[in-house]
């Protein structure tokens, strides 16, 4: 989140897409309740009409998969109607620049940006690569990007944002989402209000805009709104993300995913072998004064963290030769992970804290995969369906070689530690109880697990054992010491701006921090949160001067407390609020009061003393033009892998030309197909969650008191699809891909209806991925298996899902794809 | 102990169930089988297990489809016609001065389709394990100890709301106030749990209750008299005719 769960109190009009706070982030609408109380208007835009919708003033439907073209009719609409922020745009976003003349469009261009290189096929290009030569900024003689602030030059942003968009008018939006005109209109009008410069919208989304293979590209067409409205940096504003986890922030803030490492630092690749090779290749330039440019800061938050590492006794070029460098241009996500393994190119996992048996896409393939391991560790606090992957009904135990390790662990409540919420907000936990048995917390178990490794490598050698010889560990795990470590020292005495900072100190800040090696960081984003002032997310002060919710003294937020990111875009050029009954930071003359300003140079309108407000972008603007993503500057329709129409309305390229087909000869494998527009399986299937089950379910499904409330796989369909395939209410049926298949029980209601998609009526269904066959009451349970008091019905949706990923993430697109429904026999 | 009362505000309810959770938490309740029965609304009833229930109603007036939740428990009535059904065990069903209608172990000594068929709003359940008739407390034993009920304590939204009667009205009528249209309080003032309702009695199936037994219709008649509220009896008897037809509470009006 740009801003932070309680800051959606000050919202005027909330847009909920992508995502059901009121069922998967209950907490969430208390404020969201609150802000309705003051006036807000609650927008719920999803394919079903959910608890969302339910307390919602607007609720429109969408096809799944067409959350861009509902977009991009609304930035259309935008723009038509001059509902945009005109010196918002003008001063602190990109609508200026000007982009090279050989750029093109896809109106212009089949379909797909300029640069693009790879296979041509009937469909369009696949398993497509940018050359993004053409989608650059022209540039002055000083190399500042060239600007024409009336907007007018055919190559600037806006002129450009003007035409891609055009093409999204009401009847093709209609014409691809399902969604009536008048809906959309009422939609678009609601919303494109909040770009009165004291008013504010915000975006809550969560996986129902991620799990797409344009999943980046559905986030970036709603960034280019709250952009254009002005919506970016102000109280009640922002890009919300939803996390699907409490401490999900934190885990990838410290480095969860493979390509980056701690406080997104780039992981290096093996295309740069020297510290100072990799330094320079991630240090962006500048040439403009004004830009703050802050990730020129990077070679000092990289050498903290080597010597968090390494320590002092090695040097930061030797540290960095221990780092384990990704191939160039290979990828190490999840879906890899499983295809390599089923490959039989893996040996073995450590599961930990996951259930991928239930919890990734096309779980028989990941279910099949694990059955060509040597072996598997699984650390969990409940027996699941990975765990127990060897003895499932579709397996053979005698057959499986794989040797299986369970490492019980301490649930949250039984270790004490922080966990960073979704708006960013690390906050100190203390141990309720004591683990039981054997379980031990996780901090324990890779201690314990590191400290053999490393006695091994001492013992008996090894191919490149200084990387684990060498690097730092405690012999036991605590905590507060690996916080402090986070948040970084002083490993010298160091003078800076004319004060003493003595070794072995905690640095106060990452403005601290030093290139030199003379400071540690283990998360330079942290700096900051354990001082030697204490534990700052241990706070729990309950006043907030700010009046707008931020309550800067309870707990820690990263950046150094700042509450709202971005938020020297609240003010004018005189550092004046915009909205003058919310306002975030204001210049009184002297300095910036309200919350932490992302930085403390004075206003714009001091010039060169100071800095324009996006300060993590190169040239300090927001990015209305986008050039970083793999597959366009902006978004652009393209319908999902599998889907019910036979072609792309919009352009004749099909599918988002710069996703890995797995499904292509040579790529995937046989568990990878793919049914498009197939009469065999006619009907768009979508996955969600409930607010009584967790995730695949592991702490849910044993938890009676949430099972009575939610006891089995479901699938809910409309009347009329019910009719059609005389299905009753509350019989069970199988839910069927080319993939795999799943019983649920029907769900008929009318919050389902079908679509009418280019004249013709498409049906959609949803399914849910709690469950799992490991506490159902068909399978065998063995003596000494843990039998839950009260069965579950049904298995994982994730039997359904494709494996196919975004094309700048990988995560796969659960969200929309192609099943069919058929009544059991005897139901 | 001044007068207390829980105030439910519909208007804010998600159907998120903490409160059915919390319910069973606080008062170590068992969990009951289940099997989803083409609704997410479940258990399917109220029972010596179940103290509180959010009803899932799907709707649709006008064209407009509306999922409407609703929690339903106790009305802990100022004048609880339970009470009278047990005058014959005293210390059976007590009237708490909080506010709270207290059903004993002394329970176990009433008739149990007495007590059940006397309510108005169908809520008593036996145990036939302990023989004893349960049903919500207003979490007594936190209510006394300056604790929230454990309902209100798990709501995220507002919807539950809990404090001195007087202050619960207030906050209810300003609610009324501002949803406007068909939003009205119910059952009534002379409860100590009540509702907002934005929509009307019908849309939440409020006015079709399950069935009816004759000794319930034979306690009503004897409290007829000292509630002397006619009108009530009219509307109850009303809805007589309708009693067994509904059962599915997503079907719609």
């Amino acid at each position: 989140m740009t801003n932070h769960w309680i800051d959606l109190k000050n919202s005027d009009c909330i847009l909920a897409m992508g995502s059901n706070p009121a069922e998967n982030h209950p907490i969430s609408f208390k404020w969201v309740t609150k802000a309705m109380e003051n006036g807000a208007t609650l927008i719920s835009v999803d394919p079903r009409f959910t608890r969302t919708s339910a307390k919602a003033d607007i609720y429109s439907s969408l096809r799944s998969g067409t959350d861009i073209p509902f977009l991009g009719g609304m930035i259309k609409y935008i723009l038509d109607n001059n509902q945009y922020f005109k010196e918002y745009i003008c001063e602190y976003t990109n609508a200026t620049f000007l982009v090279s003349p050989d750029f093109k469009l896809p109106g212009d261009n089949d379909g797909v940006f300029s640069g693009l290189e790879g296979t041509k096929t009937k469909e369009g290009y696949v398993n497509g690569k940018y050359d993004k030569k053409t989608w650059a900024f022209q540039m002055d003689e000083n190399g500042i990007p060239k600007k024409d602030k009336t907007l007018k030059d055919p190559n600037c942003v806006f002129q450009l944002l003007k035409k891609h968009y055009s093409r999204y008018n009401l009847d093709k939006v209609e014409q691809i989402t399902g969604t009536p005109q008048e809906k959309l209109l009422q939609v678009y009008k609601t919303y494109a209000k909040t770009g009165k410069s004291n008013k504010s919208g915000t975006i809550m989304y969560a996986m129902g805009w991620t799990q797409h293979t344009v999943g980046t590209q559905n986030i970036r067409t709603m960034s280019i709104i709250q952009l254009l409205l002005g919506n970016i940096g102000i109280a009640g504003g922002g890009v919300n993300a939803l996390r699907g986890e409490s401490n999900v922030q934190g885990s990838t803030d410290h480095c969860l995913l493979f390509h980056i490492l701690p406080g997104y630092l780039k992981t290096p690749k093996a295309s740069q072998p020297t510290f100072k090779e990799y330094n320079q290749v991630y240090t962006p330039k500048s040439n403009d004064g004004m830009s703050a440019n802050w990730w020129q800061n990077y070679p000092k938050y990289s050498a903290s963290l080597l010597r968090e590492l390494y320590g002092t006794d090695v040097s930061l070029e030797e540290a960095y030769t221990y780092m384990p460098k990704l191939d160039d241009g290979a990828n190490y996500s999840w879906l890899t992970i499983f295809d390599e393994a089923y490959k039989g190119n893996i040996n073995g996992l450590f599961s930990w804290g996951q259930n991928p048996a239930c919890s990734g896409a096309n779980s028989n393939k990941t279910r099949q995969s694990m059955a060509k391991m040597d072996w598997l560790v699984s650390v969990n606090i409940f027996d699941n369906e990975t765990t127990s992957f060897w003895k499932a009904p579709d397996m053979n135990p005698k057959e499986i070689k794989t040797e299986v390790f369970m490492l019980p662990c301490a649930a949250s409540y039984e270790k004490e530690g922080s966990i960073t919420n979704s708006g960013r907000w690390m906050q100190w936990r203390y141990k309720a109880s004591e683990p039981p048995g054997e379980a031990l917390p996780d901090g324990d178990i890779i201690t314990d697990l590191f400290l053999k490794i490393k006695k091994l490598y001492e013992k008996d050698g090894g191919t490149f054992g200084e990387p684990i010889k060498k690097l730092r560990w405690h012999k036991h795990f605590d905590s507060h010491v690996i916080a402090k470590e986070i948040n970084g020292y002083f490993l010298e005495d160091k003078e800076i701006k004319g004060k003493l900072y003595k070794k072995g100190t905690l640095v106060p800040s990452f403005a601290y921090l030093q290139d030199d090696g003379s400071t540690s960081s283990g998360n330079w984003l942290y700096c900051n949160s354990y001082t030697e002032k204490g534990n700052m997310a241990a706070r729990r002060k309950k006043s907030d001067p700010s009046g707008i919710g931020l309550y800067a003294e309870w707990s820690w937020c990263w950046p150094v407390n700042r509450r709202i990111l971005y938020n020297r875009a609240s003010v004018d050029k005189n550092g004046k609020p915009w909205a003058s009954d919310k306002p975030v930071i204001s210049w009184n003359g002297t300095k910036w009061t309200g919350d932490v300003p992302d930085g403390g140079w004075p206003p714009m309108s001091a010039g060169s003393k100071s800095r324009y407000p996006f300060i993590m972008q190169k040239d300090g603007y927001g990015q209305i033009f986008g050039p970083g993503r793999a597959d366009g500057p902006f978004s652009e329709h393209y319908e999902p892998l599998e889907c019910p129409v036979e072609k792309n309305f919009m352009s004749p390229q099909f599918v988002n030309p710069t996703i890995k087909r797995w499904d292509m000869e040579g790529i995937g494998t046989k568990m990878d197909a793919r049914a498009t527009c197939d009469p065999r399986f006619p009907i768009v299937c979508t996955t969600y969650r409930v607010s009584e089950h967790w995730q695949t379910g592991v702490m849910t499904r044993w938890q009676p008191w949430l099972v009575e409330m939610q006891p089995s796989m479901f699938v809910e369909m409309s009347k009329e699809l019910a009719k059609l395939k005389q299905i009753k209410n509350g019989t069970i049926v199988t839910v069927k891909s080319l993939r795999g298949k799943v019983d649920a029980v029907a769900i008929v209601t009318q919050r389902f209806k079908p679509f009418t998609v280019a004249g013709t009526t498409v049906h959609e269904v949803g399914i849910p991925w709690h469950y799992g066959w490991v506490t159902t009451a068909e399978r065998k349970y063995d003596s000494g298996d843990k039998k839950p008091e009260l069965f579950t019905f049904g298995d994982s949706a994730n039997l359904v899902t494709p494996n196919i990923g975004d094309a700048n993430t990988m995560i796969p697109e659960s969200k929309a794809f192609m099943v069919d429904v058929i009544r059991k026999e005897g139901s | 102990m001044v007068e207390m009362a829980i105030f439910i505000d519909v208007s804010k309810c998600t159907g998120c169930r903490s409160c059915q959770v919390a319910c069973k938490n606080w008062n170590q309740l068992k969990a009951e089988k289940t099997t989803n029965r083409g609704t997410h609304e479940n258990p399917p009833d109220l029972s010596a297990n179940t103290w509180n229930r959010v009803r899932f109603n799907e709707v649709v007036n006008d064209g407009k489809l509306q999922w409407l939740f609703l929690n339903d428990r106790c009305r802990h009535c100022e004048e609880a016609p339970c009470m009278f059904a047990a005058e014959d065990v005293p210390g059976a069903i007590i009237k708490d001065k909080s506010g709270a209608v207290i059903f004993t172990e002394k329970t176990k000594q009433l008739k149990y389709e007495d007590v059940r068929g006397s309510c108005p709003f169908d809520i008593p359940r036996y145990d036939e394990k302990t023989g004893q008739i349960y049903k919500c407390t207003m979490c007594i034993d936190r209510i006394t100890n300056g604790l929230k009920p454990a309902c209100v304590t798990a709501c995220p939204t507002g919807t539950l709301n809990f404090g001195p009667k007087a202050e619960m009205l207030k906050l209810a009528n300003k609610r009324v106030e501002q949803l406007g249209g068909d939003a009205a309080i119910y059952p009534g003032e002379e409860y100590n749990t009540f509702w907002v309702l934005p929509e009307t009695e019908e849309n939440y199936g409020l006015e079709a209750k399950a069935t009816v037994s004759t000794s319930r219709k034979f306690a009503w008649n004897k409290i007829l008299s000292p509630w002397g509220t006619l009108g009530l009896a009219a509307g109850f008897i009303g809805c007589l005719s309708k009693a067994d037809t509904v059962t599915d509470q997503e079907q719609t009006r």
